[in-house]
């Protein structure tokens, strides 16, 4: 039973991304005054990532460390190690965090509007119309 | 880390810059003390204070995950104020006989603080806390967005 | 949208009937088709609370992904109900038939 489409699939992955932009986000303008700080960003992951992420590592002793994270995520956090932005040895762009926090608002209220959407058409359709 | 752990990065970030905000009223307040310390029987004048600032990014298990996952760095919990210390430059000597911890030849040790580097951090702290104020709101908005899913 | 729901909710159920089984193969069928239906919706009620124990209990987790399971959860009951509302009616129609 696929009662919820690919679509909704996707509108969640876009969820996850924003929200864990704006964590990003607001952690880099927290840090906004802080002696070498480097700012992070948030990736969607590549395919070479996600590819890397599958590898096995050889492990000889089961108390070895994996490759592996427990909840593999569809996410990727960098840090911008090679910018510098201030003169204190922090790399925060306050303009650009600002612009990214306005456009990843607005790129969250749409995800959610349009899950709204659907999730509405879908109700309708349950009731019949009435 | 919960729903609100942006709301909480935010917030520390706004009690720091609060907190600098009240070591420049401070610093600006004792522009003028020249009786701020007792030093072996001796009068001492106020020393300019600094806020000392580091991003909170959890412990060892944090850099530790990091190394293991090599290119996924955490995303940290706001910034904290580590100490607040003292400036180290020297006091600004000014000839003024007249005043009751001049010395032997007549000179007056002043506190360290300069009133315009003051005046440009409270700027900068003012502007960083509406930053912060702006991030806010806008997660708040995000939040409250969230919860109107299938309204 | 409407595709997917025709296409896998309801031609499994129908799909039995049209080839020649016994009726009483279309019965087990049909029984197993059900039992499992009910069982998804179960399962997403299931989830829906386990993500809004982990948010009363302030646990890492996000706010849309609640709002999301728990949505899922009422749409997907909201479809068994009114399918055995209809199956109901269609009985009770059934019932009322003169011999």
């Amino acid at each position: 039973m696929k009662l919820f489409s690919h679509t909704f699939h996707v509108l969640e992955q876009g969820l996850d991304y924003s929200s864990l932009k704006q964590k990003v986000i607001s952690h880099n303008i927290a840090n906004v005054d802080t002696p070498n700080y480097k700012a992070k960003e948030v990736h969607f992951k590549t395919e070479l990532s996600n590819a890397l992420q599958s590898l096995e590592a050889y492990r000889t002793h089961p108390k070895h460390f994996e490759f592996k994270k427990k909840t593999p995520s569809n996410f990727l956090v960098t840090m911008r190690n090679d910018v510098l932005y201030n003169h204190n040895g922090n790399s925060v762009d306050i303009d650009k965090e600002m612009s990214n926090l306005a456009a990843n608002q607005i790129y969250y209220n749409a995800l959610v509007e349009r899950l709204n959407g659907k999730f509405n058409s879908l109700k309708n359709v349950i009731r019949g119309g009435k | 880390m919960s729903i609100f752990q942006s709301l909480n990065t935010t917030a520390s970030a706004l009690t720091a810059q609060r907190l600098r905000m009240d070591v420049i009223s401070s610093n600006m307040a004792n522009v003028d003390t020249t009786r701020a310390k007792m030093v072996d029987g001796q009068w001492q004048p106020y020393r300019r204070k600094m806020v000392v600032t580091e991003p909170n990014e959890g412990g060892f298990s944090t850099f530790l995950n990091a190394a293991i996952n090599k290119r996924t760095a955490s995303i940290g919990n706001g910034v904290k104020v580590t100490k607040i210390v003292e400036d180290q430059t020297p006091f600004k000597l000014v000839y003024d006989p007249t005043h009751p911890d001049a010395n032997n030849e007549g000179y007056v040790q002043l506190p360290n603080v300069d009133p315009l580097k003051e005046m440009v951090d409270l700027i900068s702290a003012t502007r960083s806390y509406e930053a912060n104020v702006t991030v806010f709101n806008a997660t708040k908005g995000m939040l409250m967005k969230a919860l109107e899913i299938g309204k | 949208m409407i595709d997917s729901v025709k296409g896998n909710l309801f031609s499994t159920a129908v799909q039995p009937a049209s080839q020649s089984v016994k009726p009483a193969e279309a019965q087990q069928a049909f029984s197993q088709f059900l039992k499992e239906a009910i069982n998804k919706v179960n399962t997403e009620q299931v989830k829906s609370d386990i993500m809004t124990e982990k948010l009363a209990k302030g646990e890492n987790i996000d706010l849309h992904q609640v709002m999301i399971a728990s949505q899922k959860a009422s749409i997907s009951l909201q479809l068994a109900l009114e399918a055995r509302n209809k199956v109901i009616e269609a009985y009770q129609e059934v019932m009322r038939m003169q011999v």
